[in-house]
């Protein structure tokens, strides 16, 4: 923005919920950052969401708690909120707007960024196919994460979502390479213990130092949620296509950050879209979302791991409904699985890697791959079916090949699904695993998988 | 043959059969112990190993996390430091203005802070506050511009101006305070690749 | 007199400015410093209402807009084969050589390379006669397009004074010269005409011919015709871009336009990494090679969203106009409708249902009606189509809300996915109990003519087993399966066999992501035949078991992928092999 900025303006006509509307002001642009100064002195930030007529409407991302009509100054900074960045970012703990938590200075910047971003142009972008190994079982044999992917975790409250997101980061790497992976992990309004617990993790396994935490926590403000994700990415953006850095972000609570924005709409009076969410939700998750990536001729990466927490756990609630439109496949923790005490509780059939394919196979992980995770989701289908089954005709009612794939069901949830929170498993592994389940089950069953592979692999 | 050797001669036959029966059931299950034993050292070794190699995973663990805040420990010292000489050089810099001569070239400094407060609020008909210090130079800068007035109250700055409309709804600060806390990240910028921190 | 205003209000894409008497609805203007492109929407005294097609941050009240004079209209030419545009028609190539990996601000860019040299050969001579439409020269564009060089649908057209012989031209050169009434006018290779108004066409002919795709559950089931509509709607998951995609690359028809509106970044890179590689099964040339591409994705600005539907419908047109099948391929009208929502919303009017204009409905409309199957205008007399192609994202996969109940109104054929069958893994996830398609009558001629009298005969009868399936269903869920009688029992065996070998189809399978509608049409018998021969098998005494452990079962579900295109005589073999297991099951000798 070339605009100078730095006029402050006293006249307040009207502050409901986090906006302030300021009057008067006939040099202001839009999406401008404010500095809100109250009466006491205190300075909170914000930016312009409409303006003209005479009139600035501003978001107040520290809320307007305090706020009064006299008295208080709102100061148009001339330029669009900026993140700095350099190298220093990592190894350290910023609040939800980007500014030191760790009770150092700030970091010396290298460059100050908008915390917007910009478009990717598609033309540009490099189709994301390099396989990232997680060490989860469930997720590289089935449900493969790839650089440059966006895959969220869909959850429900209480579930071990940010257990799992914790074991992703800290075991996440490429095999054949020595490419290590900086964390970015945003705290969107969630409970300090689930942040604690995050840093932790990170802490003892050494990564810590090439990651960065962003902590908007529950107590925090709420509006503060809109910026949160959108600093994380920024700073994100510059160590994967400055540095040439492999990233993996991690936002928990997009919830959070939908609900923040609601809040918004609701105070501008909008007209609402579902369940009071505003019409422009899915535009609004895509700038975030899409933000994930890789760039021809960039050697880095952004690979995103959202958390959201489905309210009910309904999945057709707008936010999980409209992130499963934007991002590449879902990871949904299933609350019967979970109240099995099975970890990770991903329920494999309502969960999809859309990039998988292009990931796996010869080359990258093993020829069979796509086969056997597809022999495996078709047998637990099947598994499923005939728990049901048995359910009403009891287990006496059912052939001999249903008792097979009840005997894979069983195999599969204990024995492939479930592992411990640091058990790194390697992708042969984890194959070998997918193979030893399908193995409970008569070779002529195995109609997904080549009969090449059967020979080689089937275990009698 | 009596009726009592004949059954001795049972009891006998019994004794040896069972006691071969015993004889053999010994072996066998001597055998299954062997067998368990063998079987059993094998998964004996692997236990044995699993926990060496649990303790290696610790403590590999704690050596990364020693590695890895040491580093950072070192990074974070040289921050504060360059935070510290940041501070220093801003102190310096201060004292340096606040004892400057309010020469002819303060004075256009001064004139050029006031025109460009007045430009952004697009009005001249403002008030202007400046500190005791810079009363006179200031005087003589507003007196030029037709509208302004100077404020008979003092405000806490090194040197510059604060420009406020006259019906109080906007203003702006261009205080040297001000100015230089727009600096400040290009000093800290300047001051770290002294001390090699940054990417430059 | 252009219109030069000052900007008054701002927010978001929306942007309201004073000074604005000269300029007309839709009239494309400049605003702001930077100069970003808009569009005007609204005209109320001399404030205009404009939506902004790039990012509006840091925009000022103050700035200035200046008006073109001109609607928002796209290049019709050579050179938009095998480019991937934005919503306004710009190329992203371009936008990158000038602002990098990531979109800027305010660049303007020509549509196609000016200076780049087409041969071209004229058609007409000097002293013809020509109007508006006709055809006055070819260009060869790409290894499958012939270019037409036609005369603008708006030319008033007249007597060829001067025409360029054969040779290599720019895009600049002046190709003809037009005389009528002693006025002048020249031509060039190319065009320019208004995106929001359908070009004009002779006559309109009834959808008759089926587009065929090589997906079994669209072309045989669900069919959908050369300038007919469809539309694709489903939750996420359910494997609709998939579809979409199968679509773009199978349908055989000419001119493929592939439009993301408000879609994900890396499914526009998927098609511009794949479709090069991929050979057009007709033609064996690269499918790029006939195919446009215009992304606009979800986090690019979202008024270009709404503009990008009829940037690509119109291109679509151009291509019918010189008589090709073309076929538009939409995903997602969602997010187009939902574009449309966050202008309406800014512009404070009245909501209809979830927020929607009250003209969500009749520009739906609008947007189906430029389907269909048409004669040109102008001579040579010629034959062109667009069919269009909507998918639908409904919010919850709910089926009620207002973007699909609008769009079933206006289309024919309705593909509807089904989560259910997506999470079992049933790809692709068309549920054949709630779609439909309103051409099944038209195009069953085409069938019987071409493939086999018996087509809608034997289309029928499988779709009746699955009825059947479905009703027995709903007793199985109570009682389990063997509440049913064997030939109940058959019925759920062939219907299962039906979803595999026939429903089903791997788009990742070199083999089965293409059906040619011989294959098809045989597959579908050949299962007919099984269930005809299994139910007299087992009123001759045959036990359901012994039907059930037929070697030939594996064999008719695997044929999809086993047998090519151009092996049929394999799916021969395979009949005789089942009618020797049934024989064998009833204890019938064969004769030989």
């Amino acid at each position: 923005m070339s605009n100078q900025g730095g006029v402050q303006y006293s006249k307040i006509a009207e502050i409901k919920g986090p906006l302030v509307i300021v009057d008067g002001v006939d040099n202001a642009a839009f999406d401008e950052l404010v500095e809100i100064e109250t009466t006491e002195g205190e300075r909170r930030l914000g930016k312009v969401l409409e303006v003209g007529n005479g009139k600035a409407v501003v978001q107040v991302f520290e809320g307007t708690t305090g706020l009064s009509v006299s008295g208080t100054n709102a100061k148009f900074v001339g330029k669009v909120m900026e993140m700095p960045v350099s190298e220093q970012v990592l190894g350290r703990v910023f609040d939800g707007l980007g500014r030191a938590k760790d009770g150092l200075p700030e970091p010396v910047a290298d460059s100050f960024l908008d915390i917007n971003g910009a478009p990717m142009n598609p033309e540009q972008r490099e189709y994301p196919k390099d396989f990232i190994q997680t060490g989860v079982s469930v997720i590289d044999g089935m449900l493969t994460l790839v650089r440059g992917q966006k895959l969220p975790i869909f959850s429900g409250s209480g579930m071990s979502h940010n257990i799992l997101a914790a074991q992703i980061a800290r075991q996440a790497a490429i095999i054949g390479t020595d490419d290590s992976f900086a964390v970015v992990f945003a705290a969107i309004g969630v409970q300090y213990s689930e942040a604690e617990y995050f840093k932790r993790s990170l802490e003892e396994s050494g990564a810590l130092k090439r990651s960065v935490l962003f902590l908007n926590l529950a107590d925090d403000p709420a509006i503060e949620r809109i910026i949160t994700p959108r600093v994380a990415l920024t700073v994100a953006e510059y160590l994967a296509y400055d540095l040439g850095m492999h990233v993996l972000v991690i936002l928990t609570d997009m919830t959070n950050y939908a609900e923040a924005l609601r809040e918004i709409s609701a105070a501008r009076e909008e007209v609402p879209g579902r369940k009071g969410y505003p019409g422009y939700l899915y535009t609004d998750l895509s700038t975030i979302y899409e933000r994930a990536g890789r760039l021809k001729g960039k050697k880095g990466s952004v690979t995103q791991v959202p958390i959201l927490t489905m309210p009910s756990d309904d999945i057709t609630h707008p936010i999980p409904d409209l992130t499963g439109y934007i991002t590449e496949g879902q990871l949904v923790l299933g609350r019967d699985l979970f109240r099995q005490g099975v970890y990770p509780p991903i329920n494999i059939l309502m969960s999809l890697s859309r990039i998988m394919k292009d990931g796996i196979g010869e080359g990258s992980t093993r020829a069979d791959h796509q086969e056997i995770s597809n022999q495996n989701y078709d047998a637990y289908s099947r598994a499923q079916e005939v728990r049901a089954l048995a359910g009403i005709v009891g287990k006496a009612g059912l052939t001999p090949v249903d008792l097979n794939y009840m005997n894979f069901g069983d195999e599969f949830e204990k024995k492939f699904l479930t592992q411990a929170i640091d058990e790194n498993r390697t992708i042969e592994e984890t194959l070998g695993l997918q193979w030893n389940c399908v193995s409970k089950l008569p070779k002529n069953e195995l109609t997904k998988v080549k009969d090449k592979y059967v020979d080689q692999y089937y275990k009698e | 043959m009596s009726s009592n050797s004949g059954l001795e001669s049972t009891i006998d036959q019994v004794l040896e059969r069972n006691s071969s029966e015993f004889s053999q059931s010994l072996k066998n299950s001597l055998t299954d112990a062997q067998k368990t034993l063998s079987d059993s050292l094998p998964m004996l070794e692997e236990e044995y190993e699993k926990i060496i190699a649990d303790g290696k995973k610790e403590a590999d663990k704690i050596e990364k996390q020693i590695i890895g805040s040491a580093d950072l420990q070192s990074r974070n010292k040289t921050l504060l430091i360059v935070q510290e000489s940041t501070d220093k050089v801003l102190e310096k810099a201060k004292e340096k203005i606040s004892n400057m001569d309010r020469n002819s070239e303060y004075s256009s400094l001064i004139a050029k802070l006031l025109t460009e407060a007045t430009s952004a609020l697009n009005t001249s008909d403002v008030i202007v506050f400046t500190n005791s210090k810079d009363k006179d130079v200031v005087q003589s800068a507003v007196s030029s511009i037709s509208g302004a007035e100077l404020s008979n109250d003092t405000i806490d700055c090194m040197g510059g101006v604060k420009v406020t409309s006259k019906d109080g709804s906007m203003s702006f600060d261009n205080t040297i305070d001000a100015r230089i806390e727009l600096l400040k990240p290009l000093i800290r910028k300047d001051i770290a690749a002294q001390f090699n921190l940054g990417n430059n | 007199m252009v219109a030069q205003g000052k900007i008054v209000w701002i927010s978001g894409p929306a942007v309201k400015a004073d000074g604005m008497a000269d300029a007309k609805m839709y009239e494309t203007v400049s605003v702001g410093d930077s100069k970003l492109i808009g569009e005007v929407i609204r005209l109320t005294g001399d404030v205009a209402f404009i939506q902004v097609y790039e990012s509006t941050s840091g925009l000022k009240p103050g700035e200035p807009v200046v008006g073109t004079g001109d609607p928002l209209s796209v290049f019709l030419g050579p050179g938009i084969i095998g480019q991937i545009y934005d919503g306004i028609q710009r190329p992203l190539k371009d936008l990158a050589a000038k602002s990098g990996s990531f979109i800027g601000r305010g660049i303007t860019t020509t549509p196609v390379d000016m200076t780049k040299e087409y041969h071209f050969n004229p058609t007409v001579a000097v002293g013809d006669e020509v109007e508006a439409g006709n055809i006055i020269g070819t260009v060869p564009e790409s290894s499958l397009i012939e270019h037409k060089i036609l005369v603008p649908p708006d030319h008033q057209g007249g007597k060829i004074t001067k025409i360029v012989s054969e040779g290599d031209y720019n895009l600049d050169t002046e190709i003809a010269t037009v005389e009528k009434d002693g006025q002048t006018s020249t031509l060039m290779m190319w065009h320019k005409w208004p995106v929001r108004q359908p070009r004009p066409y002779l006559k309109r002919y009834d959808p008759t011919v089926p587009l065929l795709t090589g997906q079994r559950v669209i072309d045989t089931f669900f069919p959908l015709a050369k300038g007919g509509t469809g539309s694709i709607p489903g939750a996420f998951g359910t494997g609709k871009t998939v579809t979409l995609h199968q679509i773009a690359k199978w349908a055989d028809s000419q001119v493929v336009v592939y439009i993301g509106c408000g879609e994900r970044g890396n499914e526009m890179t998927e098609v511009l990494v794949e479709f090069p590689e991929l050979k057009d099964p007709r033609t064996g040339k690269p499918l790029m090679d006939r195919t446009v591409l215009v992304a606009n994705t979800s986090n690019m600005p979202v008024a270009a969203r709404e503009a990008s539907i009829y940037t690509g419908v119109t291109i679509a047109e151009y291509y019918r106009d010189m008589g090709y099948d073309v076929v538009l391929v939409a995903d997602s009208t969602s997010r187009w409708a939902e574009a449309l929502r966050e202008m309406s919303g800014r512009l404070e009017e009245m909501p209809a249902e979830e927020g929607y204009p009250s003209y969500l409905a009749s520009r739906l409309a609008e947007f189906y009606e430029r389907a269909g199957r048409v004669q040109a205008r102008g001579s040579p007399e010629r034959d062109g189509s667009v069919s269009l192609v909507g998918a639908v994202s409904p919010s919850g996969g709910d089926f009620t809300e207002p973007v699909t109940t609008h769009t079933m109104r206006f289309i024919k054929t309705f593909w509807a996915l089904d989560a259910s069958l997506a999470y079992s893994r049933h790809y692709p996830s068309i549920n054949w109990m709630n779609s439909y398609s309103g051409y099944l009558a038209d195009i069953a001629k085409w069938w019987s003519e071409n493939i086999s009298k018996d087509w809608l005969d034997i289309r029928s009868q499988t779709y009746g087993i699955l009825q059947r399936e479905d009703t027995l269903k709903e007793i199985v869920k109570l009682l389990g399966p063997e509440a049913l009688p064997d030939e109940e029992k058959l019925i759920l065996e062939v219907a299962r066999m039906i979803k595999i070998g026939i429903l089903q189809q791997n788009s990742f399978d070199d083999v089965d992501t293409y059906c040619s509608p011989e294959k098809q049409f045989k597959l579908m018998k050949l299962q007919v035949d099984f269930y005809n021969k299994g139910q007299q098998a087992l009123k001759d005494g045959a036990s359901l078991a012994d039907i059930r452990s037929m070697d030939v079962i594996s064999l008719l579900l695997k044929a999809r992928m086993d047998v090519k295109d151009d092996e049929m005589p394999k799916l021969d073999k395979i009949e005789t092999d089942m009618i020797e297991q049934f024989n064998s099951v009833t204890g019938v000798k064969v004769q030989n």
